[in-house]
């Protein structure tokens, strides 16, 4: 019971850094229908840019104390992670935006492939996995259960708790503010929405800087929480993003959410108690995306795609 | 003209969500004959032509070609001799206008992955058969000098006619046609016309869907008129011409300024005509 | 309070990309504004091409480096040597010569599209000359080194760039020509001998591409990556220049006039390969590796290339194949006793790989596009998760399965040297014909389907899904057998694959080499079969060559898919129909504003009137 309960909340904080991803790649997906490979990098990118600021734009003064040198690597990290996700759109998949869907697709792969190789390159000590300090108050918090006790970090606690305060922002944002408008409606149709009067470049950079903002808050908090990361960090945690997005239903962030929480939680419980054990975590969640990919396209909270002829 | 039917649609209805975009429809397509189909925009056509070669499941009714129930695919159904063109042009733009035909002729080939892997006589013979049917075809339609050109450098027309082309290679028993004359200009649409006659002399039955009444009305033998999802009058186009019913729906005004409608129509797709064509030229130019 | 160093860093690095935007804003500003003072002045040509020819040839003539690098003595003595001699240059600067003296020439001679002939010496030039001279100022630590320094001078490289620029705008006077159409209806007495001269000289260029940069034992010699691009880059301006005087199409339709004979000669050529300089031990294993790659990346080209869908996972199929005929080879770790023979092996690999192919294949009844990159994806993920955990114990998991042993066949392994009359082969030539073999069954497997009711269903699809469904084409099972024919042969070269590096390992079927795949194919032209090899041996040979670069060889593999999309989606040497296809579309800047004024395709013309 007890194992089961501290393998279902390191699945919910897993679950949370997700959640974060996915919403950038549910965005992005919804407005552009572009599977942004790249995001995942851009999430691993903030962690590094996060790091950098620690060490290196900081003053000693503050890197003692833990609630300035936090918001200073969350402004870093976020503003990496803003320029980047701003110089992709305008440099690599603008320019495609009427090419066949492949070539946006494979440029994707290469900036991924670019921005992974540019960390490992110019940051010192990047070949390996690098210490990331952490940053934040450091009481545990213990609950007894039958059969044991459970411990819930206090990173892991934010982690969970910024991931559903940033969904519930963001749904409120979109649901309710003009750009918020805007992007819908280029999402659904962006020829009407530019006669509209909507500036759909505007919209869709706006798309990439809140996705790209999003995954800086996710790589602070990854930092935060593990304490160390390394420039595979990118690859393997927006594949689990892409896949919580499509599980979701691509374009709901409802969806992204609860997508992200149900993947990290059978990472953990799955690699504790289905056949294969962590060895194969992987592939669960793999199979999964490939069931909801075949049975319901559509996800858990999406509207299923009509064709046209 | 009457004979036995052909194609026959028996209350296909079809509801996307919570809507209705046809509740229904019944359509009997005798042999031989050419059949309009008219309609406001959104009347559902489209749609009851999906439901027809299989796009579309309909929610409920049945599709029968010579009594056999057609299934919801929509190989299957061309295979069992149903074919279409689609209103906006679809061809494979990067094959040549033969190759576009040849691709028609995908069932009606018997080669299989073996033949196709070693290419030996039979495969040969196949080929060289699939090869001067199409040709015949391009032909028939009046594309014969033009079969080496990519598709999508045709101009307008030709591309309209080559989609037909592509269609009666699939050796339809019916063929279904989405707006053929959309975009063409007075010349173009008689030549459709005459191609759409052709056609019926070589047994196969015609469904047309048009925007343009007067074409309809002087090219088919039945006319069947779709409003809101519904089949509102159906007859012989003198009948369904004095309809009132039929102006007023599909109109929305008294009769006497349909015909200034009409007209108006008309011109505005000749303007079009023209600028697609300017198009469809520059694009031929490029090359 | 001290100022954190970061900020000074990040206030360096800012201004130096400022300067990099700077010199490329100024060189885009400067080519445009050239190019329109030209436009309508065609009889610029001559002095210019002229100009550019003797600028050319002083390049070739002065010094390039002020001082002697790290490596020792940059190549072809460009250190110091002022006309010393002016008969003796070799290596890049001999081609500089060469692509200056054919500017001065062909400015007195009729010849048809000359501006296309200069643009191409233009572009050649150009990468020779910015390649070495950015090298030496990386290598040399500063601009010094290619400029003056310590009272040396040494413009080479300034002046090569110059001359360089001047050709290329030589070609902006006026626009360009077409590319001339010759008659290739011609008889077997000329076509046969000169489709056998071609590939003959194919394949020297291709032994000369090799050795370049290599000491005579074949070992890599300093400065190889320089030695080497710059022949790259000559040979690749030699050749657009023949494209350009439509000396290429006429041949290439020539040979598909005659199409058994170029094979013939093709495969022969191919055999002969070790028999000229590039044949060393090294060599033969890199060539192995080539070929494999390209048996593998036609294997993909039929699911991309000719069906349209993007397979993230297919190195996938490569390991199935790799493990099958590894566990059938009586290797110590192979979880089968039997030994097959390889031919046996081979198909049996062939088959699994094809019946996993059919299966990773089977969502494509459902998933469309974007989806389905990402179910392969995870196929792939999935395959080489249970090859790390060992699965069934069929794969050796982190310990591999080593010490497969080689092929052999009457008695004689393939990995060992070989004489026959008295002429020493090197070692591994069998592997080498084996593959050769290889490549040229899946070639024919590829055009044969490609040419037939099943590819050009394949085709079908890839344009228009539900068209093609309309054809009357079973779109499902044409898909599952797109995947299945491609991994059926990604399976055999597996087996290959297998023998020849005698270890099976689960890293070597990583997502990026996956990637790699599909960027072969990219590169080379997507459906196109040349393009494959080519996209396959560049994306082996390249890193192989620049090993100065070591480091960077991911980072430019993925600037390189980047560019290639922006710039030439079509990729080096396109399929026909591909080219088609995306020539026109891929490159559209700022669709945005164009869009609803005019759609330039006559299908969205459509959409216009209603």
């Amino acid at each position: 019971m007890a194992t089961l309960l501290q393998q279902l909340i390191s699945g919910l904080v897993l679950g949370g850094q997700i959640a974060l991803i996915a919403l950038g790649y549910t965005m992005v997906y919804g407005i552009i229908q572009l599977i942004n490979f790249a995001h995942g990098e851009v999430f691993m990118v903030s962690v590094f840019g996060a790091l950098a600021t620690y060490n290196w734009f900081i003053p000693e003064s503050w890197q003692q104390t833990w609630p300035l040198a936090l918001l200073a690597m969350l402004v870093g990290a976020v503003v990496v992670a803003v320029v980047l996700a701003v110089l992709m759109e305008r440099f690599a998949y603008r320019p495609l935006r009427n090419a066949p869907r492949l070539a946006p697709l494979i440029t994707a792969l290469g900036v991924s492939v670019m921005l992974k190789e540019i960390v490992r390159l110019s940051f010192p000590g990047a070949t390996a996995a690098v210490h990331v300090p952490r940053a934040f108050w450091d009481e545990p918090i213990t609950f007894k259960v039958p059969g044991g006790t459970v411990v819930i970090g206090s990173t892991g606690l934010l982690v969970i708790v910024v991931a559903i305060v940033g969904a519930v922002l963001l749904q409120v944002y979109i649901s309710r503010s003009r750009m918020g408008r805007a992007m819908r409606a280029t999402a659904q149709d962006p020829d009407t929405a530019r006669l509209m009067g909507v500036d759909p470049n505007r919209t869709i950079v706006l798309t990439f800087v809140i996705g790209g903002a999003l995954a800086g808050v996710a790589g602070v908090l990854y930092g935060v929480h593990l304490n160390n990361v390394d420039t595979d960090a990118g690859f393997l945690t927006g594949i689990f993003a892409f896949t919580a997005a499509v599980l979701g239903g691509v374009g709901s962030i409802k969806g992204a959410v609860i997508g992200g929480f149900i993947i990290g939680v059978i990472k953990t419980v799955g690699g504790q108690y289905l056949p294969g054990g962590t060895a194969y975590d992987l592939v669960w969640i793999f199979v999964l995306l490939i069931l909801v990919l075949v049975f319901r396209p559509q996800g858990l909270f999406g509207e299923p795609e009509r064709v046209r002829a | 003209m009457t004979g036995t039917p052909v194609l026959a649609a028996r209350d296909v209805s079809m509801v996307f969500g919570g809507l209705t975009a046809l509740s229904e429809v019944n359509l009997t397509l005798d042999e031989g004959q050419i059949l309009g189909l008219i309609g406001p925009n959104g009347a559902g056509k489209t749609t009851f032509f999906n439901c027809l070669t299989g796009l579309y499941t309909p929610t409920r009714g049945t599709v029968t070609l010579r009594g056999t129930r057609l299934p919801s695919d929509p190989a299957a159904v061309t295979v069992a001799g149903v074919a279409r063109t689609f209103q906006n042009i679809r061809l494979f733009p990067s094959m040549t206008a033969l190759e576009n035909v040849v691709v028609g002729r995908h069932s009606r080939m018997k080669q299989g992955p073996l033949a196709s892997l070693f290419h030996g006589p039979a495969y040969r013979r196949g080929e060289q058969a699939a090869r001067d049917r199409s040709l015949e075809l391009l032909e028939f339609v009046g594309l014969g000098r033009v079969h080496d050109e990519l598709s999508r450098n045709l101009p307008y027309g030709d591309q309209r006619r080559l989609e037909i082309a592509r269609a009666l290679a699939t050796d339809p028993s019916v063929l279904l046609l989405d707006e053929p004359t959309a975009g063409m200009n007075p010349q173009e649409t008689e030549a459709t016309r005459q191609l759409i006659f052709a056609i019926r002399e070589t047994g196969v039955a015609v469904v047309v869907i048009e925007h343009d009444t007067k074409f309809i009305f002087s090219l088919c033998d039945h006319v069947s008129v779709l409003v809101q999802g519904k089949l509102l009058v159906e007859g012989t186009p003198d009948v369904v011409r004095g309809d009132p019913r039929v102006i007023e729906a599909y109109l929305g005004k008294p009769p006497d300024e349909v015909e200034a409608e009409v007209r108006h129509y008309a011109d505005e797709t000749a303007d079009h005509t023209q600028v697609i064509e300017l198009d469809g030229g520059s694009e031929g130019d490029k090359r | 309070m001290n100022i954190p160093p970061g900020w000074a860093w990040l206030g360096q690095a800012l201004l130096i990309i400022a300067g990099i935007i700077l010199v490329i804003w100024l060189c885009r500003l400067g080519e445009r504004r050239g190019t329109a003072y030209l436009a309508d002045r065609p009889a610029y040509l001559r002095p210019l091409a002229l100009l550019g020819g003797v600028l050319a040839l002083l390049s070739a003539l002065l010094p390039w480096v002020t001082f002697e690098l790290n490596d020792g003595v940059y190549p072809e003595l460009s250190t110091l040597q002022f006309f010393d001699e002016p008969w003796g240059v070799t290596g890049f600067r001999g081609f500089i010569l060469l692509l200056g003296l054919a500017s001065i020439v062909l400015a007195f001679v009729p010849i048809p599209a000359k501006r296309r002939v200069y643009r191409a010496i233009g572009l050649a030039l150009f990468g020779i000359t910015l390649f070495n001279t950015g090298f030496i100022i990386y290598y040399g630590g500063g601009i010094g080194a290619a400029t003056a320094a310590d009272g040396v001078v040494a413009f080479g490289g300034l002046v090569g760039l110059v001359a360089a620029a001047v050709v290329w705008f030589a070609h902006r006077s006026g626009p360009l020509e077409q590319v001339p159409l010759w008659n290739s209806k011609v008889s077997r007495a000329v076509a046969y001998p000169v489709l056998l001269l071609a590939f003959i000289a194919l394949l020297l260029v291709v032994a000369m591409l090799l050795r370049a940069g290599t000491t005579a034992d074949g070992d890599s010699r300093a400065y190889a990556g320089p030695i080497f691009l710059s022949l790259l880059f000559f040979i690749s301006g030699v050749i657009l220049a023949l494209n350009g005087l439509g000396f290429t199409k006429w041949l290439t339709d020539v040979s598909d006039k005659h199409r058994l004979w170029s094979v013939v000669v093709l495969l022969g050529c191919s055999i002969a390969l070790p028999f000229t300089e590039a044949g060393t031990d090294y060599w033969m294993t890199i060539a192995v590796n080539i070929g494999v790659y390209a048996a593998t990346a036609i294997g993909l080209n039929i699911v991309v290339g000719l069906a349209g869908l993007l397979d993230l996972g297919y190195i996938a199929f490569l390991g199935i194949g790799a493990y099958v005929a590894a566990n059938f080879s009586e290797a110590s770790a192979a979880a089968f006793g039997i030994k097959l023979p390889f031919l046996a092996a081979a198909i049996v690999a062939a088959v699994v790989a094809g019946v996993f192919g059919a299966i990773v294949g089977s969502p494509t009844l459902r998933v469309r596009g974007d989806y389905l990159a990402i179910v392969t994806l995870a196929f792939g993920e999935i395959f080489r998760k249970a090859a790390q955990n060992d699965i069934g114990g069929l794969t050796g998991g982190a310990n591999a399965i080593p010490d497969i042993p080689p092929i052999s066949a009457f008695g004689q392994s393939f990995s060992a040297p070989l004489e026959i009359g008295g002429v020493k082969l090197p070692s591994g030539v069998l592997y080498y014909i084996l593959v050769v073999v290889l490549v040229a069954v899946v070639m024919l497997v590829f055009a044969n389907l490609k040419d037939s009711r099943i590819g050009r269903a394949w085709i079908a699809i890839r344009e228009d899904e539900d068209a093609a469904r309309a054809m009357g084409i079973k779109t499902g099972q044409a898909k599952i057998l797109a995947f299945l024919i491609g991994a059926t042969l990604a399976g055999l070269a597996g087996a290959v694959f297998a023998h020849k590096t005698s270890t099976v390992a689960y890293d070597s079927f990583q997502f990026i080499e996956s990637v790699t795949l599909l960027a072969a194919v990219i590169l080379g032209g997507m459906a196109s079969i040349p393009g494959a090899v080519l996209g396959s041996a560049l994306l082996i040979v390249l890193p192989e060559k620049l090993r100065d670069f070591q480091d960077l060889r991911l980072f430019l593999f993925g600037l390189a898919l980047v560019l290639i999309m922006r710039f030439r989606p079509q990729g080096l040497i396109p399929d026909r129909h591909r080219r088609a296809e995306l020539a026109d579309e891929g490159v559209v800047e700022a669709p945005s504003q164009e869009h609803n004024v005019a759609d330039s395709t006559p299908g969205g013309g459509a959409a216009v009137t209603r």
